[in-house]
């Protein structure tokens, strides 16, 4: 204590108490004298802000068609405060939705805020709506709001490339933080959740003045102070809609998947997997019943077989092998074996198709002779031939943007170490490997970018679907990086190898004929999968113009056989689509050429 | 005999502390459940405990080094405040952030335990007598180079509470009775004359009345009424030659209510709240004006409402008492303690909470301005509750030394 404290003491303490008196008699007044007036405006507490949700991003395809458009769709809302819960029985039967689901969605949301409107059903007909507005005396707190759809194009699936969209989690919300609100609606798979964040767009407030029940009676201010929403940035995908209309088409009635890439730059041109499932009833909210049934389907319609297939890739790995053989200068282009038709190491023998006599390496790939194979994972060996492949990308994700994606296997020696003990295998046990069969283990879309390699000679581009981004604030238009890994080889090696898959297309004795195109030459590789389950699977990857690639492609048919029948000529008519814009072989030319007299008569 | 716990700690104090900090954590809670969040709860639940550990290490400092430290961390928090003007980050406009991670820190609450140590400390020396204008005008520069930093920043709310938390600690140190009126009155004859004519003569009348029974020597005496007249009469003469706009502004700020949705709105939205929360409340996380966002950021600077809302008058009641309780505590310790340094430090605690509280809790009811200050302990906002708590850590401190000359 020092001078002046003992009274000024008493000073400060007068004031301190004087100041909380004064708190105390504002605190009665406000609670206690007029709380029934400040009660009165809190319930009709006439200003509130709206969230005003902005669309979505729309999506295009590489020439600019709108593939990925928005549609209105109405969603029935209940506020869980106003709502009388004997009329249950009545939303029940408007809605066509049980009452015990419709009651357990009110009550998730009073959870939190029960003068919040919950959202009970989307994208109701207008028969609904109109029975909502005809039963709004009975149905207080019922209400509907504008949202939008997706709306995709009639003659395209596109459902493990767009994605679906779903209601946000509860988890998730408390991940995003004040970004998304309970209800919001966020992209679940492929580019929809990979781009959300350009995609969401971001939302505006509107102030409304809303009468005692809550409903709105006009805007506030003349709508000066609201803030509109912002539309989601448009997406430019490297899709050529036209090309995964029809590769959609070709595998309808098939298990498998189709991978089309530009080898210029990586972009994805089409991509399928079949069987798939409709987008349109999985936007929103997917009714229980129909999830389940996608679920338990014995043909995995969800599961996207272009990114997360891992089946041998047969003889469509033999380039590997010979590209191992040409670099590291075991082979040259000169040498020869002689193939008997099956290739004997230690007691075990390896089979052949056909007894293909002396034999090249660029003859052996035109005519896939098992044997020339064989004996060259022998002089290779396990360890540069997975080397290889690493090179051209097996063995790991190739980095697309859709999620979910497999590695795929690449066995090595460490692998066989570890599967079956140091010095507990022999190299009897990677012979098959040299023609893709074995424990290896690829998906299309690692085929494809491995046959883009091929076509474009050593730019494994990483392959990507969405181009560039179109963004609605400055309304510019940004294109996204493209990255590539160079694969380093003698132009002899790049030569020898294209050679043969040019002969393995276009000439006798070659496996993939059906791939060919009138007017273009093709290149290209047959496989078949041995599937201890079933029926091969068949494989093509091949790329056209064979001079100057446009198209590189993977195509897979599970169960059905030879890859040079079933998948080639699919790989075929997809390249003809993209590179005339149509399917022109079915076409007589004497057709075209009435008609152009025709046209010229009446000229 | 008391415990060695209670000679040391002072357990009122610490009850009272920690039922504010309770509070303001379930109000926070409540305020931000709409978001789906727990961020916001979470983040103050990390920062009130690294400020408990900082308190309790603040209350073992051995007193002698707390005084040697008082100028060494005054220039430190100066430096800090320059540094954020450079390499800060912005919110809302304003730069007064650090950001480490996804924590952000603001220096300039920290200048605020700063400036109460640093003025302790020299309003402590021997040498200094406040009835020299010397001395005065250096404790002024004391706090006048955070304020300046601080306006840079600009944080005018921030800046205002350390001018505003001087001047009563220059009283408790000893400044004169007539200094007092020569500061006080003028500043009040000038908000006065805002409201109008009849405020500004009350303010007058009273000034009247307090020279006369202070019988001072009537040459000042004159000066400080004179000085207190020009002063409202010349911003009546200022106020009238502004432009409408200039006018309409000082009149929102006087007024916030005339302005519904922008400076009055979160105003108008807090009344409704505190006042339908009736006596017992709405209930917790039933508050419709809280669980309905319409007070913007109510998390921040108009928390109160959301426990005034919820638990009513009982709620809020007992959290003023709280408060009260408090504050009283604090200046108690600042009128037992035995040396002048530990004394000026416990006051100016008080004086800088005090301070917060009055402008807060009297904008949240509609009896201040609107100016963006945090209420203490109970607001969210991570640096301010730490250095509420390392105020506080300073009161558990001079308590334990109150017997050190």
């Amino acid at each position: 204590m020092f001078e002046h404290t003992a009274s000024r003491t008493k000073v400060i303490l007068l004031f301190v108490f004087l100041i909380f008196l004064m708190f105390t008699i504002r605190l009665i007044q406000l609670q206690i004298i007029y709380s029934e007036k400040y009660g009165k405006m809190s319930e009709e507490n006439s200003i509130r802000t709206m969230v005003v949700n902005p669309l979505r991003g729309y999506m295009y395809d590489r020439n600019g068609a709108l593939i990925v458009d928005n549609r209105p769709a109405y969603t029935v809302t209940v506020v869980p405060a106003e709502f009388d819960t004997t009329q249950i029985k009545l939303l029940s039967e408007i809605l066509n939705l049980d009452q015990q689901e419709i009651m357990n969605k009110i009550k998730r949301e009073a959870k939190y805020n029960k003068f919040a409107p919950a959202k009970i059903k989307r994208d109701i007909d207008f028969k609904t709506l109109s029975l909502i507005e005809e039963y709004h005396e009975q149905l207080r707190g019922v209400d509907y709001v504008v949202e939008s759809k997706r709306a995709y194009p009639p003659n395209v699936k596109g459902s493990h490339i767009f994605g679906y969209l779903r209601e946000i989690s509860d988890e998730q919300l408390a991940k995003a933080g004040d970004i998304y609100k309970r209800g919001d609606i966020i992209g679940a798979t492929g580019i929809e959740a990979q781009y959300e964040k350009y995609l969401r767009g971001e939302k505006g407030y509107k102030f409304i003045i809303v009468d005692s029940r809550g409903r709105m009676v006009g805007s506030y201010n003349e709508g000066k102070d609201d803030k509109p929403p912002l539309e989601g940035d448009d997406l430019e995908l490297t899709l050529d809609i036209n090309v995964q209309a029809l590769a959609e088409s070709l595998l309808s009635n098939h298990k498998g998947a189709l991978v089309a890439i530009d080898p210029t730059d990586g972009g994805i041109i089409a991509l399928v997997s079949k069987p798939d499932f409709n987008l349109d009833l999985l936007s929103g909210v997917t009714p229980v019943e129909l999830w389940k049934s996608l679920v338990d389907d014995k043909d995995t319609p969800l599961f996207n077989r272009a990114t997360l297939t891992n089946y041998p890739p047969g003889s469509t790995f033999k380039m590997i092998l010979a590209v191992a053989g040409l670099q590291e200068k075991l082979i040259d282009q000169n040498y020869r074996i002689n193939c008997s038709g099956a290739f004997k190491f230690g007691n075990k023998v390896f089979k052949d198709l056909h007894v293909h006599g002396s034999t090249n390496v660029v003859e052996a790939i035109q005519r896939s002779c098992n044997v020339f194979f064989y004996q060259m994972m022998l002089k290779v060996g396990l360890d540069k031939w997975s080397e290889y492949a690493s090179k051209f990308g097996f063995g790991k994700p190739t980095g697309i943007d859709i999620m979910e994606e497999n590695s795929g296997l690449l066995p090595s020696e460490s692998y066989y170490n570890r599967v079956y003990g140091k010095g507990k295998w022999t190299l009897g046990y990677t012979v098959s490997l040299g023609i893709g069969q074995g424990e290896v283990g690829v998906s299309p879309i690692q085929l494809a970018s491995y046959a883009m390699a091929l076509a474009n000679q050593g730019k494994l581009y990483k392959p990507h679907i969405v181009n560039s981004i179109k963004f609605k604030k400055s309304r510019e238009s940004k294109k996204l990086d493209v990255q590539f890994k160079q694969i380093d080889l003698n132009p002899e090696v790049w030569r020898l190898v294209r050679e043969g898959l040019y002969r393995a297309v276009n000439l006798p004795g070659g496996t993939g004929a059906a791939a060919r195109v009138p007017g273009v030459n093709v290149a290209g590789k047959t496989g078949t999968a041995q599937n201890p389950h079933g029926k091969d699977h068949a494989w093509f990857i091949g790329f056209a113009p064979y001079e100057d690639p446009k198209i590189a492609i993977c195509v897979l048919v599970e169960n059905v056989g030879f890859g040079g029948v079933y998948a080639a000529p699919i790989a075929g008519l997809c390249i003809e689509q993209y590179l005339y814009g149509e399917v022109i072989r079915n076409k007589q030319p004497k057709i075209n050429l009435v008609k152009s007299e025709i046209n010229g008569k009446l000229d | 005999m008391k415990s060695w716990f209670e000679e040391k700690i002072n357990i009122g104090l610490l009850i009272t502390l920690l039922l504010l900090v309770g509070i303001g954590l379930l109000s926070i809670y409540s305020a931000t459940y709409d978001t789906g969040s727990s961020d916001y709860f979470t983040r103050q639940l990390i920062w009130a405990g690294l400020g408990f550990i900082f308190m309790i290490i603040v209350t073992f400092i051995p007193f002698r080094t707390l005084q040697l430290l008082s100028y060494p961390i005054y220039l430190l928090s100066i430096i800090i405040l320059v540094l954020v003007l450079y390499v800060g980050k912005s919110v809302a406009g304003s730069k007064s952030w650090f950001g480490i991670g996804n924590f952000g820190i603001q220096p300039s609450e920290f200048a605020k335990v700063a400036v109460i140590l640093a003025l302790a400390y020299f309003l402590s020396d021997k040498k200094v007598n406040l009835q020299r204008m010397k001395y005065l005008l250096i404790s002024f520069a004391i706090v006048l180079v955070p304020f300046g930093l601080i306006i840079r920043q600009p944080d005018t709310g921030t800046a205002l509470i350390f001018v505003a938390s001087l001047i009563p600690l220059l009283y408790w140190a000893g400044a004169s009775n007539t200094f007092m009126l020569g500061i006080i009155a003028p500043s009040l004859a000038a908000v006065s004359s805002l409201f109008g004519i009849t405020y500004f003569l009350i303010v007058i009348i009273i000034l009247l009345i307090i020279l006369f029974l202070q019988r001072e020597n009537k040459l000042i005496s004159a000066i400080i009424f004179s000085v207190t007249v020009l002063i409202g009469i010349s911003v009546q003469y200022v106020y009238g030659k502004l432009e409408p706009y200039q006018q309409k502004r000082i009149d929102i700020f006087i007024n916030p209510e005339s302005d519904p949705l922008k400076a009055g709105y979160n105003v108008i939205q807090s009344k409704i709240a505190i006042g339908s929360g009736g006596f017992t409340g709405k209930g917790f996380l039933q508050g419709t004006q809280t669980q309905l966002n319409f007070i913007p950021a109510q998390w921040t600077d108009f928390i109160y409402c959301v426990p005034a809302e919820e638990f009513g008058f009982l709620g809020a009641f007992f959290i003023l008492l709280l408060y009260f309780y408090f504050i009283y505590r604090a200046i108690r310790i600042a009128s037992t303690a035995k040396s002048k340094y530990g004394s000026l430090v416990a006051f100016g605690v008080v004086s800088f909470l005090m301070v917060h509280i009055i402008i807060n809790i009297g904008m949240v009811m509609g009896i201040m301005p609107v100016i963006g200050v945090p209420l203490p302990f109970l607001s969210y906002g991570g640096s301010f509750l730490f250095s509420s708590l390392i105020m506080t850590g300073l009161l558990f401190n001079i308590y334990l030394n109150r017997k050190e000359y």
